[in-house]
């Protein structure tokens, strides 16, 4: 039962192991509450410093790493989400929501500049040259969605010279990621989805999953003091699947009713009968394999992988000893189990492909499921076109320890927080948990609102933060398409300080889901209303003005070959003009 | 020039003050023939989807098969519950929601209105769409017991069988909030208050949890119990409090689902039987502004409106063919539709009187109805503080170079003997010069005469303070003793006109331009007052207005006999009279409806209270006093 957080060292180690290959790979799976099941991928390559200095790449993508040259950039944390965490039902947030960003697209980046300007511009540099790599938005990251937070990030690599580092983050929650950004995510690995378990990842599972994360990490690691470095790249990719959803297959997806025969009824309810079924819950745990619920094939090991030790063993599987696994291969393979028999993993055999089948199993004993360290839900109040407050609820289950966090919040421009109406209560105490409060007000349409609150939550109480803002009235040009919808406010970012901490420096981190921020939006009609009823009006002005400048006005008796009247006067002029135009020729 | 001069002149001549009062009834006769002839095909149009997005019944529906024997099992857990505690049957309700894997919540809620405890609770479930980012939402609602009392059995297993259902699609861009409230008006009411942070929290719980910003909201109310009913029509309810209506496409994209894709008849405001002749189509339309008028919550979907989250109910009538899984298809094309939007439904009307399920007729083309009747009061307004500022008796034709027709018509009877005597009866005239130039005046023509405004104001506005009092008592006393007070409001307000004119000509003896101008302010605020409310909800403004029409015409009047009828006239137009003549005319008891008014004002916040007793009965009385002003002459 102690088994996860077992497992949970056992990560941490492998992860912060200095390596002997300079590419590694693991696919964690782990089932969840509600026939769900986790797939953490991860990808680590390294590259030594001098290497990377001289452009000399092997496992490192050279597209990737000219960009961050090119840019400074020391050190890079992407982040492409869809979907939200059920911290309920699904405990712990995978590596701790290290690897994990809100929803949209979020990314920063320690950049090395003499000032601030210059560090601002090669951010610039930085976002437009991913934007073309990741076919994401990442250029509309501009001066108002870019912040530079003081305390919720700390750099994970190695730096030598920290001072010229600076630190900036941008988020796009809008963004929706999909195939488009997988396929360059793809393309950045060794194996490049061909073989090893990134030929698991599929645009169609993938997008079709709860939670889905993907995230790529970039830092130095150096060894001791004035040892060697290197440059180490982490591509994660974490989802949860719905096993029933995912084994549906690809060209009839819809979820028809089962026929009743399939259906287990309660047999014990007084009502049942032919017609009249009350479907009774089933716990047992369903089947799967990797083919059906990644819907392709497992195609044996990437042959860049490690050959023998721990870092050979690519794929492993989180359960209770007892569950059955059927491995499924015409190739040579090895089982290694650890951690109480609760984590088996497997070596996978070199072009040939690779399946594990889990039968249907009525389980009797179950994983222990880690608590997170803190929930946290925000959601926005009030009503109307003015003003609104903004409630974030954050919960600390635990009952001995107080918990120490940092909370970030990134505001757009058009929404106008007042700081005076910020509250912070606990339930549970009459104290402030406010410690200390960093914020830089926004500046109309130059750079958003960026607040950082350091808090304490006592242990078993909840901290509900509420703070009331004004809905700016934006200029016509400046809405999006369908500005009905609203505009997305990034999700709050949250990380742990103590007593938790983390193994490395990665962090403890959780984040809010964004939010929907309805602004007075103009009827676009509006404006051709007030084009058409200006041209109007300019027409009969202009008309009128232009007949009074233009003609000459005679009087009747001035003219006197206009004396006759009738039908003989018009039979005069045309005559007249006929005269007229047969003497000019 | 001269042109001009005429008209200035115009304003002195007495005919001039004739004319307002026919100006008057031609503005109210307009208004109301204005509404008659909006049900024809010429001032109607058919209704149509704006937006695009919608696509109604687009979609392929695959609510069928085992999922039938699901529900029917899921109503008869229903029906177990009836006579369970509300504990219990929140607790069961929540079990079964918690069996299709959704975070389920409760809320109690506990209201007092008219001496009574409204207490119940709430249980809702959220289904967290697989790819939303939890921004949006839409709600499914079933109230325990519908707007008759009638506990809803099949439509709340309805809810729960689609939310097993719809747990199973991987398509939801929203979130899908099933909501099942403890009574179909305050339960509705207490969720979305808590779910906007607007609530009292002595009265009702906060919310556990919560998604995004509400999109759209469905009620569906099916009290068919254990066994089944197979209905005739869909009724779709649409009024929300205080005469809000949801944007019309949700309503059209309801109608096209259920009569286009489903084969299912629409039928709304009662109307069973909807032949689309004129005469159904102006019923339609008359029922749909007397539910709007009144502005109380017609369903569980009422509540929403407020908050800009447009709602309807389904509801199923009369005997038929269709069965359940036709209306639960129907409900769900009708989220497929909802999940397909991506802006908050704003493309269609807000405002609209719907004539037949397909056939409504625009604010643009209705509202100069109401305005009209609104501008009555406003010229009647201007008339009367035109004549308080004139002499008392005007000159007869300032500007007829003639002798006046009633001297040339004296002249006529009495010969040539009457020169003389219309020498002496010529009034005394004033010269003035300018630039060489002598002009004749009349000299009363040439008098000033003051308005006295202070007593007018004061009374005026003593009067609208007034209407607070009724507008407290009868939201504050408890039910047992609705019944005596409103008996003795009616008696109170019916006299107290007589007694406050008595008192007046006791103390204060108001000249004739003092009750005058009484009138014309009141008259000036009930204008001013309609038109303003004729933008935000037509009915109502229409309603009072016609029913405060005669205000335009009565006046203090010598004749004691003509003082008496128009009295008699105004008591049968008080509020207080309406109020009792309408419950008898609809087959309520009064006390029911005061009871309703007292809930709508402290759950629902109902305005329409605020309207009658600020804006209506200080007109009412105002005018009541003018005309009693004469009997004590």
């Amino acid at each position: 039962m102690l088994s996860f957080l077992h497992f949970l060292l056992l990560i941490a180690l492998v992860a912060c192991a200095s390596a002997s290959s300079d590419y590694h790979e693991r696919l964690l799976l782990r089932p969840l509450p509600q026939s769900t099941l986790l797939a953490s991928f991860n990808f680590r390559s390294m590259e030594s410093s001098v290497a990377f200095a001289q452009q000399n790449f092997r496992y490192f993508p050279r597209s990737f790493g000219q960009i961050l040259q090119h840019a400074h950039t020391k050190e890079l944390h992407v982040r492409f989400s869809v979907g939200r965490w059920d911290a309920d039902n699904w405990g712990q947030r995978p590596w701790h929501g290290a690897r994990e960003g809100g929803t949209g697209v979020e990314l920063w980046a320690w950049i090395e500049a003499q000032s601030e300007e210059e560090a601002f511009s090669r951010w610039l540099t930085l976002v437009n040259s991913l934007s073309g790599l990741f076919c994401a938005s990442l250029n509309f990251i501009d001066a108002t969605k870019t912040i530079r937070p003081v305390m919720s990030f700390v750099p994970e690599g190695d730096h030598a010279n920290s001072t010229s580092l600076h630190l900036l983050h941008g988020t796009l929650p809008h963004e929706v990621v999909c195939t488009e950004n997988l396929t360059p995510f793809l393309k950045l690995l060794p194996c490049k989805g061909k073989a090893g378990i990134s030929s698991l990842l599929d645009g169609h599972k993938l997008f079709d999953a709860s939670f889905q994360t993907m995230a790529i990490d970039v830092r130095p690691v150096c060894e001791g003091a004035g040892g060697s470095c290197v440059l180490e790249m982490e591509q994660t990719v974490d989802m949860v699947l719905d096993i029933a959803r995912s084994k549906r297959p690809r060209d009839d997806p819809i979820p028809r009713a089962r026929p009743i025969e399939e259906i287990e009824c309660d047999t014990g309810k007084g009502y049942n009968s032919g017609d009249t079924c009350y479907p009774l819950d089933k716990h047992a745990e369903p089947a799967w394999n990797l083919t059906e619920l990644f819907g392709r094939p497992l195609k044996g090991a990437c042959p860049l992988t490690e050959e023998t030790g721990d870092d050979a063993n690519t794929l492993c599987i989180n359960t209770p000893p007892e569950r059955t696994i059927q491995v499924n291969t015409t190739g040579k393979y090895a089982e290694t189990r650890s951690a109480s028999d609760t984590l088996r993993c497997y070596k996978l055999p070199i072009g040939a492909e690779f399946d594990l089948v889990l039968p249907e199993q009525q389980m009797t004993t179950g994983l222990v499921r880690a608590e997170p360290q803190l929930y946290a839900a925000r959601s926005i109040n009030g009503h109307g076109q003015e003003r609104g407050s903004v409630q974030a609820v954050i919960k600390n289950p635990s009952e001995t320890d107080a918990v120490e966090f940092v909370y970030l919040e990134s505001l757009p421009w058009f929404m106008k927080p007042y700081l005076h109406t910020l509250r912070a209560r606990v339930d549970t105490s009459s104290e402030n948990p406010v410690r200390e409060t960093y914020y830089r007000p926004a500046v109309d349409r130059r750079r958003g609102t960026h607040l950082e609150l350091r808090m304490v939550i006592p242990a078993g109480s909840t901290l509900t933060l509420t703070y009331d803002f004004e809905k700016a009235i934006l200029r016509y040009t400046e809405y999006p398409p369908d500005a009905n919808r609203g505009f997305d406010v990034a999700p709050a970012v949250i990380r742990l300080l103590a007593p938790y901490q983390s193994v490395d420096k990665k962090g403890i981190y959780l984040r809010t889901t964004s939010l929907l921020l309805p602004l007075p939006t103009p009827d676009f009609s509006m404006p051709y209303n007030v084009i058409i009823l200006t041209s109007t009006v300019m027409a009969l002005g202009f008309g009128n003005i232009f007949n009074l400048l233009v003609r000459r006005f005679v009087g009747v008796d001035e003219v006197p070959a206009l004396g006759a009247g009738g039908l003989k006067g018009v039979i005069m002029g045309k005559i007249e003009r006929l005269k007229a135009k047969l003497g000019r020729a | 020039m001269a042109l001009l001069a005429t008209i200035l002149a115009l304003r002195r001549d007495a005919r001039i003050l004739k004319l307002p009062p026919y100006l008057s009834a031609l503005c109210i006769i307009v208004g109301v023939a204005w509404l008659l002839v909006l049900p024809l095909n010429e001032y109607s149009r058919n209704t149509y989807v704006s937006e695009n997005a919608l696509l109604p019944g687009q979609v392929h529906t695959y609510f069928t098969g085992s999922e039938h024997n699901i529900f029917r099992a899921y109503r008869h857990e229903v029906a177990l519950l009836v006579d369970s505690s509300v504990e219990e049957r929140t607790q069961k309700l929540g079990d079964l929601l918690r069996a299709s894997n959704l975070k389920v919540a409760t809320q109690n809620y506990e209201y007092h209105a008219a001496g009574r405890n409204i207490s119940n609770k709430n249980v809702y479930a959220i289904l967290q769409g697989p790819r939303a980012d939890a921004t949006e939402a839409v709600v499914l609602v079933a109230a325990w017991k519908n707007m008759d009392g009638e506990v809803n059995y099949s439509g709340v297993a309805l809810v729960l069988a689609l939310a097993r259902y719809f747990k199973r699609w991987s398509l939801w861009s929203k979130d899908i909030i099933f909501l099942i409230s403890g009574d179909s008006t305050s339960g509705p009411q207490a969720w979305v208050d808590a779910y906007h942070d607007q609530h009292d929290p002595r009265h009702v719980e906060n919310l556990k949890i919560k998604s995004g910003a509400l999109q759209g909201a469905v009620a569906v109310d099916y009290p068919a119990g254990p066994w089944g009913h197979r209905y005739d029509k869909l009724h779709i309810v649409y009024d929300g409090v205080n005469g809000q209506l949801p944007n019309l496409d949700l309503f059209n994209t309801a109608v096209s689902i259920a009569s286009g894709q489903m084969g299912i008849g629409c039928t709304l405001q009662r109307m069973w039987k909807h032949d689309d002749s004129y005469q159904e189509r102006l019923r339609t339309m008359l029922r749909g502004m007397l539910s709007q008028g009144l502005g109380h919550a017609t369903g569980p979907h009422s509540a929403f409106i407020p908050y800009h989250v447009d709602a309807i109910t389904l509801v199923t009538v009369g005997d038929g063919w269709h069965d359940e899984m036709s209306l639960g298809r129907t409900v769900e094309s009708l989220f497929r539709s909802l999940n397909n939007l991506l802006e908050h439904l704003h493309q269609s009307f807000f405002f609209y009187l719907l004539l037949q399920a397909n056939r409504f007729v625009s604010i643009g083309t209705y509202l100069p109805s109401a305005m009209l009747i609104a501008a009555n009061f406003s010229i009647t307004a201007i008339a009367l503080w035109v004549q308080s500022g004139r002499p008392a008796t005007p000159s007869a034709n300032p500007i007829a170079t003639e002798p006046s027709s009633s001297a040339s018509k004296s002249e006529k009877n009495k010969g040539k003997e009457a020169e003389k005597s219309k020498d002496e009866k010529k009034p005394s005239m004033t010269v003035a010069e300018k630039d060489g130039a002598i002009a004749l005046f009349p000299t009363k023509d040439l008098e000033i005469t003051e308005r006295a405004l202070f007593l007018p104001l004061i009374f005026v506005l003593t009067t609208h303070f007034l209407g607070l009092l009724p507008l407290y008592v009868f939201n504050n006393t408890p039910e047992p003793y609705l019944a005596h007070t409103f008996l003795a409001v009616s008696n109170i307000t019916s006299v107290l006109p007589l007694g406050a004119a008595y008192l007046l000509r006791q103390f204060k003896r108001p000249t004739a331009q003092e009750m005058t101008l009484i009138q014309c302010f009141s008259v000036l605020f009930l204008g001013m007052f309609l038109s303003a409310l004729a933008t935000l909800n037509f009915s109502l403004a229409f309603i009072i207005g016609i029913l405060s029409c005669p205000l335009s015409f009565v006046r203090t009047s010598k004749n004691k006999i003509l003082g008496t009828v128009m009295y008699a006239v105004l008591a049968l137009l008080n509020p207080v009279m309406v109020i009792q003549a309408a419950t008898w005319f609809f087959g309520h008891g009064v006390v029911e409806i005061l009871v309703k008014a007292a809930e709508g004002w402290h759950v629902w916040g109902l305005w329409t209270q605020v309207v009658v007793w600020l804006v209506w009965w200080p007109a009412w009385f105002a005018g009541s006093v003018v005309v009693a002003g004469g009997l004590f002459a």
